[in-house]
Order: C-alpha cells, then sequence, then structure tokens
C-alpha cells in the first residue's frame, strides 16, 4: 500500500460522492444526499490517510517534510480541507443539498492533480527557501480560507439562482431541498468571515515569513498581491452587508467575484506571472 | 457661510461613510490587479524597448510600471487611513453611548416579543423560585445584575461579552497602525544588496529603489560562500559565513542561510542569491594557421600589456551563462587614451568565429572561480509597529467574529397560585448555538424547579 493508491482511489471517490450529492438533489432523493455525506466522509478517512502515508514516505526518502511543498501537495491537500470544512460546516446547518459543489472542486482539484502532465506527483526534496516551519502555518491558513471561500462560492451561486426562481413564483420547479435564499444569504456570510478570518492569517503568516526570510514582509510580489486582492474583495463583502442597496444579490456577486480572485492567485498567478512564489509551478 | 459649513459637513460624512470604504476596497483591489499584469520595477530603457515610445511614455507619466509606490497609489491608501479615521470618529462615540445605554426595568410584555422567549407559570412560591432561578444563574454566568422591581417581581440580567462590540474600532486601529509602520520603514528605514566576493570586506549597500550607495558603519566580511545540492541537483543549502568588523576588529561570526538571517545593530541580512565570479583567466591568443601565439595570464579586472603590442587587455567581465551559451569572458583592449574594444569569449564553444580580439582568435584555457555572495541588507523600525499590528489586527478578527455579545433577562412575579416567569435572550449574533443555549438554560431553570417541587 502506499499513499499514491490511496490518494487515486480518493479522486474517484469523490466523483462518487459528487455523483450522490447531484442525483440527490436532482431527483429530489435526500437518502441519495446522506448517501453523499458518508461517501464524503469515508473519502475523507482515505485521503487523510494517504497524506500521511506520503509524509512518512518522505521520511522514507531522506528528506521527510510536510507534504504541502508543491502544486501536487497543495491541491491535494486543498480538497482535504475542502470537503473537511464542508462536512463539519454541513453537520451545523443541517443542510445536505450543496454537497455536489465542494465535492466536485475537490474531485476537480484531485483529478488535475493527479493527471495533468504539468503537475509533478514525485516526492521531492524541499529546495531552501521552503525550508522553515512557517510552511505549515502557512499553506495550511491560506487553504483553510480557500476553502471556505470555496463553499461561499456555491453557496452565493445557489443564493443568486434561488433569487432567478423567486423573481418568477409561478416555475414549478422550487427546489425544497435547497435552502430559501435568507438562510443561502446568512450561511454565506458565516462562511465568508470565517475564510476572511484563515485568510487573514494565511497572509500574515506569509508576510512575517518573507520577513524572516527575504527580510521583507511585504514586496509585491503578483501572488502576494492578488491575496490581497482577494482579501480586499472580501473586506468589500463583510463591509456591502452593513450599506442599504448593497445586501443580496451584490453581496453574492462579490462573493464570486472573491473566489475568482481564489483561484486566480492560485492557478493563474503560477502559470501566468512570475514571482516568487514560481517554485509552485514544478 | 452656513452653505460652507453644509458642505464640509457633508463631505465629512461622505469621507467617513462606508460606501467610500468600498469605493476604496475595489479601486484599490482593480489597482492591485493593473499592477500584476504589468511588469513593475523596470528601466525606463525597458520600458521603451518594450512598449514603444508612445505607450511607454503614458506609462511612465501615469507610473504605472511602478505603481506601488506611485502618487496615485499612495494617495488611495492615505484616502483609506482617512476614511477610516473619519468612521472611528462617527461611530465611535454613538456606539458608546448605545452600550452604555443600560436597562433600568424589564417589561415582561416587552420580553415576550424577543424571537428567544419563554413564558413559564410555575407552581412554585415566590421566593423559592427567587433563590432558585438566581442561584443557578450565577452558577452558569457567574454575575447576576438586578434591576428595580417591585417586592413580588425579580428583574435578573446578564450579560456577556459586551467589550466585543468594541473590537471592531480595535480592527480598524490595528489596520491604521500598520499604516504606522509601513510607514515608519519607508521613511526611516533602507533595503539594500551586498555583493560579496569570498574573502572581501564591505561597508557599501546598495539601494537600488534610489540607485545609490550607503555606507554601514561597520564592515562585513565574507568568510566563504557554501552551495550544496541534493542527488538529484536541486539545491539543498545556500550559506554565507560572515564575520562583522567593528574598527578592523572582528565582532562577530556568523553564519547566513536562507529562512536564516543575522541582525546586527538594527540592520538584518538575508541570504538572496549567490553567483559565480571569476578571480584569474589564462588565455591563449593566437593570429591564423601557424601565426604569432602568445598566452597571458589575466587577473579580473587588472590592466597588462597585450602580449608585444603597445595595447593595454583587460578581463572586464564575466557571466556564467552567456544567452544559453554557458560561461563566457569578456575582454578589452584599448590604446592608452582612447576608447577600449572588446568582445565576448565563449570558453565552451573554443571555435566560435566571434572569439576574437584585435585579429587574435582567443581560447580560455582555464579559468580559477570563486563564489560571490548575495546579501539582502535591510533597516526596518516599523517592523515591530507592523507585527504588533498584526496579533492585534487577528485577536480583533477573532473576537469580534466569534465572541457574541449576549443578554439573558429573567423577569419572576407572585401571581397566584405559583409564580409567573419570562425568560428572554438576545443576542448580536444570531446562531443555532445561542439558541441551543437558550433552550438548556430554560430547560435547567424548569428541572430545578420540577425538582423543588417533588421534593416537597
Ligand atoms: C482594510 C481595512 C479594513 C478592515 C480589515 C476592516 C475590517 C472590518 C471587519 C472585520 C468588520 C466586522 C464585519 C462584521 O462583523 O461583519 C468591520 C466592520 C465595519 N467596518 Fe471595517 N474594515 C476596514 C476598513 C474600513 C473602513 C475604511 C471603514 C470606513 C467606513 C470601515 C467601516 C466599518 C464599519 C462601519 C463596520 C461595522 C459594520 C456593521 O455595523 O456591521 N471599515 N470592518
Amino acid at each position: 500500500m502506499n499513499s499514491s493508491i490511496l490518494l487515486g482511489v480518493t479522486t474517484f471517490a469523490y466523483l462518487l460522492a459528487t455523483t450522490l450529492y447531484l442525483a440527490g438533489i436532482t431527483f429530489h432523493k435526500p437518502k441519495w444526499l446522506t448517501w453523499g455525506t458518508l461517501c464524503a466522509i469515508g473519502t475523507l478517512l482515505v485521503q487523510t490517510a494517504g497524506i500521511v502515508l506520503r509524509w512518512k514516505e518522505s521520511y522514507d526518502l531522506g528528506f521527510g517534510h510536510a507534504p504541502l511543498s508543491n502544486l501536487y501537495e497543495s491541491l491535494v491537500f486543498g480538497s482535504w480541507v475542502l470537503v473537511l470544512i464542508y462536512v463539519i460546516f454541513e453537520k451545523k446547518i443541517g443542510h445536505r443539498a450543496l454537497g455536489f459543489v465542494p465535492s466536485g472542486i475537490a474531485f476537480l482539484a484531485m483529478a488535475y492533480a493527479s493527471f495533468s502532465p504539468g503537475v509533478v506527483s514525485k516526492i521531492q526534496p524541499l529546495v531552501p527557501a521552503l525550508k522553515s516551519n512557517w510552511l505549515i502555518a502557512h499553506v495550511v491558513t491560506c487553504f483553510m480560507g480557500y476553502a471556505a471561500f470555496a463553499i461561499s462560492f456555491g453557496l452565493s451561486v445557489a443564493y443568486l439562482w434561488r433569487r432567478k426562481k423567486a423573481e418568477r413564483p409561478l416555475s414549478l420547479s422550487t427546489n425544497s431541498l435547497i435552502p430559501g435564499s435568507r438562510e443561502l444569504d446568512e450561511f454565506n456570510y458565516q462562511m465568508v468571515l470565517f475564510g476572511f478570518f484563515w485568510l487573514s492569517i494565511g497572509i500574515i503568516t506569509g508576510s512575517v515569513w518573507a520577513n524572516s526570510a527575504w527580510g521583507s514582509y511585504w514586496s509585491w510580489d503578483p501572488k502576494e498581491t492578488w491575496s490581497l486582492i482577494t482579501w480586499l474583495i472580501y473586506a468589500a463583502v463583510l463591509h456591502a452587508r452593513a450599506v442599504r442597496g448593497w445586501r443580496g444579490p451584490r453581496v453574492a456577486w462579490l462573493s464570486v467575484a472573491g473566489f475568482c480572485s481564489v483561484l486566480f492567485t492560485y492557478f493563474g498567478v503560477n502559470f501566468l506571472l512570475s514571482g516568487l512564489h514560481s517554485y509552485a509551478t514544478k | 457661510m452656513k452653505d460652507f459649513h453644509e458642505r464640509v459637513l457633508w463631505l465629512w460624512k461622505k469621507l467617513g461613510s462606508l460606501r467610500f470604504a468600498l469605493f476604496l476596497f475595489i479601486i484599490l483591489a482593480v489597482g492591485c490587479i493593473i499592477g500584476t499584469l504589468v511588469p513593475q520595477g523596470l528601466s525606463e530603457r525597458e520600458i521603451f524597448s518594450r512598449y514603444g515610445p508612445r505607450t511607454a511614455r503614458w506609462l511612465v507619466t501615469l507610473q504605472i510600471t511602478d505603481l506601488y509606490h506611485s502618487l496615485g497609489f499612495r494617495a488611495l491608501l492615505v484616502l483609506l487611513g482617512v476614511n477610516l479615521i473619519a468612521c472611528t470618529l462617527q461611530r465611535l462615540p454613538k456606539t458608546m453611548a448605545l452600550l452604555r445605554d443600560r436597562d433600568e426595568f424589564l417589561d415582561p410584555a416587552k420580553l415576550t416579543k424577543y424571537a428567544l422567549h419563554r413564558v413559564m407559570d410555575v407552581p412554585l412560591e415566590f421566593s423559592k423560585v427567587r433563590s432558585l432561578s438566581e442561584g443557578l444563574l450565577r452558577n452558569a454566568f457567574g454575575q447576576v445584575q438586578h434591576l428595580h422591581a417591585p417586592a413580588d417581581t425579580l428583574s435578573l440580567v446578564v450579560e456577556k461579552g459586551r467589550w466585543s462590540r468594541y473590537m471592531v474600532y480595535i480592527i480598524h486601529l490595528s489596520v491604521l497602525w500598520i499604516f504606522v509602520g509601513a510607514l515608519a520603514g519607508s521613511l526611516y528605514g533602507f533595503k539594500g544588496v551586498m555583493n560579496l566576493v569570498e574573502g572581501e570586506t564591505s561597508n557599501e549597500v546598495f539601494i537600488p529603489r534610489k540607485r545609490a550607495m550607503i555606507a554601514l558603519p561597520f564592515q562585513v566580511r565574507c568568510n566563504d560562500f557554501h552551495v550544496s545540492f541534493y542527488e538529484n541537483g536541486t539545491p539543498k543549502e545556500f550559506r554565507s559565513d560572515v564575520t562583522i568588523l567593528e574598527n578592523d576588529l572582528p565582532a562577530l561570526h556568523a553564519s547566513i542561510r536562507v529562512n536564516d538571517p543575522i541582525s546586527y545593530h538594527g540592520v538584518t541580512f538575508y541570504q538572496a542569491s549567490y553567483g559565480a565570479v571569476l578571480k584569474k583567466a589564462r588565455a591563449a591568443f593566437a593570429k591564423g594557421e601557424g601565426g604569432e601565439r602568445f598566452e597571458l595570464e589575466l587577473p579580473f579586472g587588472e590592466a597588462l600589456p597585450f602580449g608585444s603590442t603597445d595595447l593595454k587587455v583587460q578581463v572586464v567581465d564575466f557571466t556564467e551563462d552567456f544567452s544559453g551559451f554557458g560561461p563566457a569572458v569578456a575582454i578589452a583592449t584599448w590604446k592608452e587614451g582612447e576608447q577600449p574594444t572588446g568582445s565576448w569569449i565563449l570558453m565552451n564553444h573554443p571555435d566560435f568565429h566571434g572569439n576574437r580580439i584585435q585579429g587574435y582568435h582567443v581560447t580560455v584555457l582555464e579559468t580559477e572561480r570563486g563564489y560571490y555572495t548575495g546579501l539582502q541588507v535591510k533597516r526596518d523600525p516599523g517592523v515591530p509597529v507592523v507585527l504588533t499590528g498584526f496579533v492585534i489586527l487577528l485577536v480583533g478578527l477573532f473576537t469580534t467574529f466569534y465572541v457574541p455579545h449576549k443578554k439573558f433577562y429573567f423577569w419572576a412575579q407572585k401571581s397566584n397560585p405559583g409564580t409567573t416567569v419570562v425568560v428572554a435572550a438576545w443576542s448580536n449574533k444570531k446562531s443555532l448555538a445561542f439558541e441551543k443555549e437558550f433552550q438548556h438554560l430554560c430547560d435547567r431553570l424548569a428541572d430545578a424547579w420540577d425538582r423543588r417541587n417533588e421534593e416537597k
């Protein structure tokens, strides 16, 4: 048994979870949604084992480090955090209907990590720049934020969809499994708070790390700048809720924009712009 | 005059408004995006050759190639600061007044309008309900406030987390505090680079932003630079062993690694880059097939007579990789008092036709190389300010988001027979957890009364 087998299984199991969730809301079968959750939790356990095993394997290779050091490892970890946060959130709010968004994103991330020729899945030693205890704190906190924003994205899209439905009250297909728009708005707010808090820690740990490694807590590196852009967008979301006329759809659209910014921070910067973090493209 | 006053008031209101804050957030985000799409920090020459004169003139005028240090961007940050200060000054007094305003008595009719409330008829004497409930609330929350009430009535209030309502102001202050730290750094600090060849001592730091040198009040000597690699060829460690000298006397021996800088008298040295330098090159100069041929030993940067001619020769530059052709040495020759001419000699391509100087074909036979270490040198008195700002920001975010301000109200009155009780609760953060907490409290109260009732 090695970590690549477990992580391979993970990829397909997330696809299964996504399918169950999607089928559940499409055909109005709450039971299938429950299976979706069970499948997601089971997959999470397999993935946890895979990550821990990969960690151990890196020690066996003689240059042990936490599996957070390149694009492959961060995609695996990102999908893990996403599903973990989602499962806890799902339990808290008692709605399963939107599970296909996080499980779907987790599947796409895993599939991309496993099958894209551009992503190296081999365990590599750490380059000197990454040899720091800040690495773990920085990556983990950033991904907590990104994961929350991914869920917020799902909630915002559902919210916008709900509002659209509400404009045509006669349409028959009001899906009772999906929470109402007020609830969605409230859930989204909770997620944005959570994400904003963790992204703030992520940016700050990155900044403190940069200060101790390169002597500058802020250097307008493209990745840094894009995380600031993301942060500004979500700061706008938080403040927009307190402004009359900005509640509702505008907040939802801002959250969608925020998640696009997250995606660009993560992928766009690596592939299109260069900077300190460009090691991540390897 | 009144008109003027009104206008100032209007402007002040606008400056402190949330809409203005939203506007600034979005404009700043757009500014940042532009800054990541247009390469930053290019020299004017690079800008012109890359974009052509027309676009380049615009880019330079609008400072788009140095956007984050441009006047416009700084103005936006200043406006954000002003916005924050104005907003705080406008809102803080209101918040304080609101929070200072305490309940004086409880009106049961009002309590039953709370989203969370419960009305209970308790078959127990008022005095028993009174002591039981008070004890239970005190146990659960520590402190319980008594409000004015007639003798047959009990009015209690429990309040938690009032202070968390002020934390949003702490968040905003921490942002200003971070701005102050950044400003202090840019006014009283410097950031530069110091390239030291192994064995070299210097106190000069090059400041790229100002294109100027500054001198440190002490000297730095690079004793050794060391780079090691993993088996697969990726770098494992970069290390500079340095000595700090005060008045030519060693004051500190230390190693600088990536992620492991050293500090001396407020100046911090970071391992930033490294490169190879040429110490000496031995080269052969030959004229045609079987023609004149001689060899020279050329220490880097030292002018020597060029064979038997009246020319001087000097190695003026060295690079590890010349446009993908490998290492190359730049050799120049000149006649005393005239302009030098020269060319790059490719070391790994001895037959390259461009390896030619003054009609001689040049072959580099041997080189003696060393390393130089590139140290980032920084002094930033703003760092402690910024770091404390970070900590305060995080504490502020956490408490604002997750410490609710909540109040529990308890009202009881003698009725015949028994006692009428109204319990209500309010929180600035509606949540399922709070609802549960309220229900749990009510259940515990009811339980306590039931038990006492049975004992009787
Ligand atoms: C980068 C700077 C800023 C940060 C990080 C920040 C952060 C925050 C946070 C986290 C909250 C709490 C939101 C919530 O609990 O939902 C908040 C609330 C608030 N902020 Fe800011 N803020 C910033 C700038 C500003 C500015 C420039 C203004 C100027 C108008 C402002 C005005 C407010 C107000 C009025 C509230 C209370 C909103 C309410 O009543 O719900 N903030 N801010």
